[in-house]
């Protein structure tokens, strides 16, 4: 009865233990990365909403992002060997270009909303372009596979990229807006 | 006199908006962020990112059935229970011919589960939200364009892990020909 007890004890203090440094965690990621980035987002929105930006870069982003043709172009100007591993560091350009694409061209109705699912793929063919080497470090890759790695990564994008947007494209009929 | 209480007005209201924005943000996304990312954390820790060690020897083999493992399976539990980018470290189970396309499938499943699991890449959370935002402004649900865009995201991994495993094979078949 006694060892019963102890082991019911045990379990029940591992589980709430374990609970309660998940709730530690999870307070730390959202003072540590994520309040951080609301408040430079929020900055940012507030900025071009009131100056007018805004108007200027949805105009300039409209034809890119309201088509196939458009978002496939995006998509391949971003993958592109020399400009990937430049745009990737904390996903901060695409976080940035889906920021204004989401606050402006598709909240005002100027694209339509299922083509939120292919921009989102459109934004991001550099992810991790910027972390080829040291990702692959972490996997104890030996130094012929990360010169081998970083080339064919970039170049993969290239084709993966578009790829990627077009697949998107193919789903967007799915989704359940106008 | 009143240019200048004009244009002080105007500065202020930069600013204001953006913290309209940031009190949104806050209060529509932080708290059901929170209890989320507590419940994720927990369940990880309990279950034990461990496990998944068995996923990765099974990877780790030759022949066209496990390619789904290799490039679907295998990112998907890495990014979930290791999240970025501890994820990476799952290529040490594989032989060095795969480890850039291993790279390269997991690091391009960083952002599509966000709409889901913001646990896996808390600290780019943007490259999600920026586009949901947008959708949430016109009155829809955002649920049907994260859930797509996590499958969709599975589906690009399974090509981008091929399309680089055969690049890399090219590239170091010249190389070796050097």
């Amino acid at each position: 009865m006694n060892k019963f007890l102890v082991k019911i004890g045990r379990g029940v203090g591992g589980v709430v233990g374990a609970l309660y440094q998940a709730g530690r965690e999870s307070i730390d990621q959202v003072v540590v990365n994520i309040l951080p980035f609301m408040a430079f987002i929020a900055l940012m929105i507030g900025i071009i909403l009131k100056t007018g930006i805004g108007d200027w870069i949805a105009n300039l982003l409209a034809p890119l992002a309201g088509s196939l043709i458009g978002l496939l172009i995006l998509s391949a100007i971003i993958a592109l060997p020399v400009l990937s591993p430049l745009l990737g560091p904390g996903a901060v350009i695409a976080q940035i270009i889906g920021t204004l694409l989401g606050s402006t061209l598709i909240a005002n109705g100027d694209i339509p909303a299922r083509f939120a699912l292919p921009a989102l793929f459109a934004i991001n063919p550099q992810v991790g372009c910027d972390f080829i080497p040291v990702g692959l470090a972490l996997g104890e890759a030996e130094p012929e596979t990360v010169e081998v790695g970083v080339p064919a990564v970039l170049f993969s994008r290239l084709i993966t990229g578009p790829v990627s947007v077009l697949i998107a494209f193919l789903f967007m009929p799915l989704l359940p807006y106008e | 006199m009143d240019a200048l209480v004009l244009a002080a007005e105007w500065f202020i209201g930069l600013f204001k908006t953006g913290g309209d924005v940031f009190v949104s943000l806050v209060v529509g996304i932080v708290p059901l962020l929170i209890v989320l990312l507590t419940f994720v954390n927990a369940l990880v820790a309990l279950i034990g990112p461990e496990k998944i060690d068995k996923v990765g020897e099974w990877a780790a083999r030759d022949g066209i059935i496990y390619y789904p493992v290799r490039y679907i399976l295998l990112p998907f539990l890495a990014v979930f229970f290791l999240t970025n980018p501890m994820a990476y470290t799952m290529g040490r189970f594989l032989p060095e011919k795969y480890k850039p396309a291993f790279y390269d499938s997991a690091v391009s499943y960083v952002h599509p589960p966000l709409g889901i699991f913001p646990h896996i890449n808390p600290g780019e959370l943007f490259v999600w939200l920026g586009i949901a935002a947008g959708i949430e402004a016109l009155g829809y649900s955002v649920v049907p364009l994260a859930v797509w865009y996590l499958i969709v995201g599975l589906i690009v991994i399974f090509i981008r892990g091929i399309v680089t495993e055969r690049i890399t094979a090219i590239m170091w078949a010249r190389r070796e020909a050097k």
